[in-house]
């Protein structure tokens, strides 16, 4: 039985940090402070995705459907496998046409002495002119968490709340609370969608650490069943802090998305969630895999996205 | 070409296209565009069928800004009149490539949204992405031919380039010539968050300089093409000076 703990957390104050993400490192490191050792050690956790808490409609591919007030706020039922991937991409496709998404899902964007620093809500409307169209939406942190040990898992609300993330924490920096957490077993999702397909794509949710310069961790090449070779991907370098110092990794910069040339579409999108190469316990090569439902034409969803 | 550049002059004074004059300070005006690039422009910025503002309290002509949140005014504090004259200044060119030039470096039409009831798109960058559509169509090309190009700075080419910043340029196009690109897809629709994220190499700084980090980050949220474009441009002016 693998089991992951879903957790949203509610930014209470500005962010000074990675701006992509607030990285698993950082979020093992926060829940460091309230956990023994042995459960420390024991977990692995995804990096944490901005979300916007706003209204939204559930996609199309989604067990659940229909309209949500606060969709981005709340960890909803999970079902099927694709249910899981709601929070997890920046564009956030569940945002409702007739909302500003635009503005609803860029990071305000201040600075502090120099550095960028990532506000955590957003006021719309002119306040002055307008009282009464004035909102605020406020970001959340998505994460998920397992453990080596399964009896780890759930961490309690105590373990979760009241945290700190990023840069400047002594100035009150990156606050958050804990919102909402759910457990999930992995064993028990529908994986249907994934099966009634012929052929797949892969898209990476997070950066795939190709070479990573902390000890003893191995270089890894691209996966065999990536269509594309080295020439077709774009890089990133990103850097891990361990006791003080900073590791510079190679990264497949995520984002991308690839032809998935295996033949086990499930057991590959099980590995994903998990994650696969170096440094996944930190939020490194997570991955989703995506149905492509007929080889000739590309599909579309109810918001006219395609894949 | 000269037709598509002047095909929205009624945006800028807030006219509704059926109503609009044929005819601006002399010349053209608000002639529809040939081969549908206007409609599959609109497209890569807004959502089709009939919508209601998605900022009520901001129902004008005028761009808000995704940057600052508040409505876009000249920098340099220039009056109505001072807007009047650019306008006419930008709309009464006559050679087409020309117009593309000004177009690209224009103040003006960064002010104006492409729809009311949509006021973060941009009037600049939609006309931009009509012409780069329009001159594609025009060669005998279809929508699944085109690709998202990173250019280098000042490489300008005609009608094609839809930005041209002071770092790099972008452009749309059947052929990359080696620079990074990523495919447009099937269809219009917007998708500037998903060519963005798929382009073979980003023009930023983004292993490790925060800001361009930070921009980055933005617009792999940005659904809008011209909100992302007008985006890109303004998120210049937020950087502070090494």
């Amino acid at each position: 039985m693998t089991r992951i703990q879903q957790v949203l957390w509610k930014l209470e104050m500005d962010y000074i940090g990675h701006p992509y993400y607030v990285s698993g490192n950082a979020i093992v490191h926060a829940l460091g402070r309230s956990l023994d050792l042995s459960v420390l050690n024991s977990l692995r956790a995804s990096h944490g995705v901005f979300v916007p808490g706003e209204f939204g409609r559930f996609p199309e591919e989604h067990s659940c459907s229909g309209v949500q007030p606060y969709l981005g706020s709340r960890l909803p039922d999970i079902q099927g496998y694709d249910d899981l991937f709601l929070h997890r991409e920046p564009d956030h496709h569940w945002l409702l046409a007739s909302r500003p998404r635009e503005a609803v899902n860029t990071h305000g964007v201040r600075t502090d002495a120099g550095h960028p620093t990532l506000a955590h809500r957003t006021i719309m409307g002119r306040p002055k002119a307008h009282r009464k169209g004035k909102k605020t939406i406020y970001w959340y942190v998505h994460a998920y968490l397992h453990a080596d040990d399964p009896t780890t898992l759930p961490l309690g609300e105590a373990s979760l709340s009241n945290i700190q993330f990023g840069g400047k924490r002594n100035y009150g920096y990156g606050e958050a609370t804990l919102k909402d957490t759910r457990l999930v077993d992995l064993d028990t999702l529908d994986y249907s969608r994934l099966r009634a397909a012929d052929a797949h794509l892969i898209q990476l949710i997070t950066p795939f650490v190709t070479a990573s310069e902390y000890p003893g961790a191995n270089d890894v090449p691209v996966p065999r069943w990536w269509a594309e070779n080295r020439d077709d991907l774009r890089f990133r370098e990103e850097r891990v802090v361990v006791s003080s110092e900073r590791y510079r990794l190679e990264t497949v910069d995520h984002g991308q998305v690839m032809r998935y040339l295996g033949d086990r579409p499930i057991e590959t999108a099980r590995n994903g969630l998990t994650r696969v190469g170096s440094h996944s316990r930190l939020g490194f090569g997570e991955f989703r895999v995506i149905p492509v439902l007929d080889c000739t034409e590309t599909t579309g969803d109810s918001n006219g996205r395609e894949h | 070409m000269i037709d598509v550049y002047r095909h929205d002059a009624h945006k800028f004074h807030g006219q509704p296209h059926e109503t609009a004059p044929e005819e601006f300070a002399g010349v053209s005006a608000n002639r529809s565009v040939p081969h549908g690039a206007d409609a599959d422009a609109a497209a890569l910025s807004r959502p089709g069928g009939h919508h209601d503002s998605v900022v009520p309290t901001h129902m004008t002509r005028y761009r808000l800004s995704l940057l600052t949140g508040a409505p876009t005014v000249m920098t340099d504090g220039g009056s109505q009149a001072t807007v009047d004259t650019d306008v006419r200044d930008l709309l009464s060119v006559t050679d087409p490539e020309q117009a593309h030039e000004c177009w690209l470096r224009s103040d003006v039409a960064t002010l104006f949204n492409e729809a009311v009831v949509f006021p973060y798109t941009s009037l600049k960058y939609h006309t931009l992405l009509v012409a780069a559509l329009c001159v594609n169509y025009r060669d005998g090309h279809s929508f699944e031919d085109l690709r998202l190009v990173v250019d280098e700075a000042g490489e300008i080419v005609p009608h094609r380039t839809v930005y041209a910043g002071s770092r790099f340029g972008l452009r749309i196009d059947v052929h990359d010539g080696d620079r990074p690109a990523a495919r447009l897809g099937s269809r219009p629709w917007r998708s500037w968050a998903s060519i963005w994220a798929r382009l073979t190499d980003h023009p930023l700084k983004t292993d490790h300089d925060k800001w361009d980090m930070t921009l980055d980050a933005n617009l792999r949220r940005i659904w809008a093409w011209s909100t992302a474009l007008q985006y890109l441009e303004e998120f210049a002016g937020l950087r502070p000076s090494p």
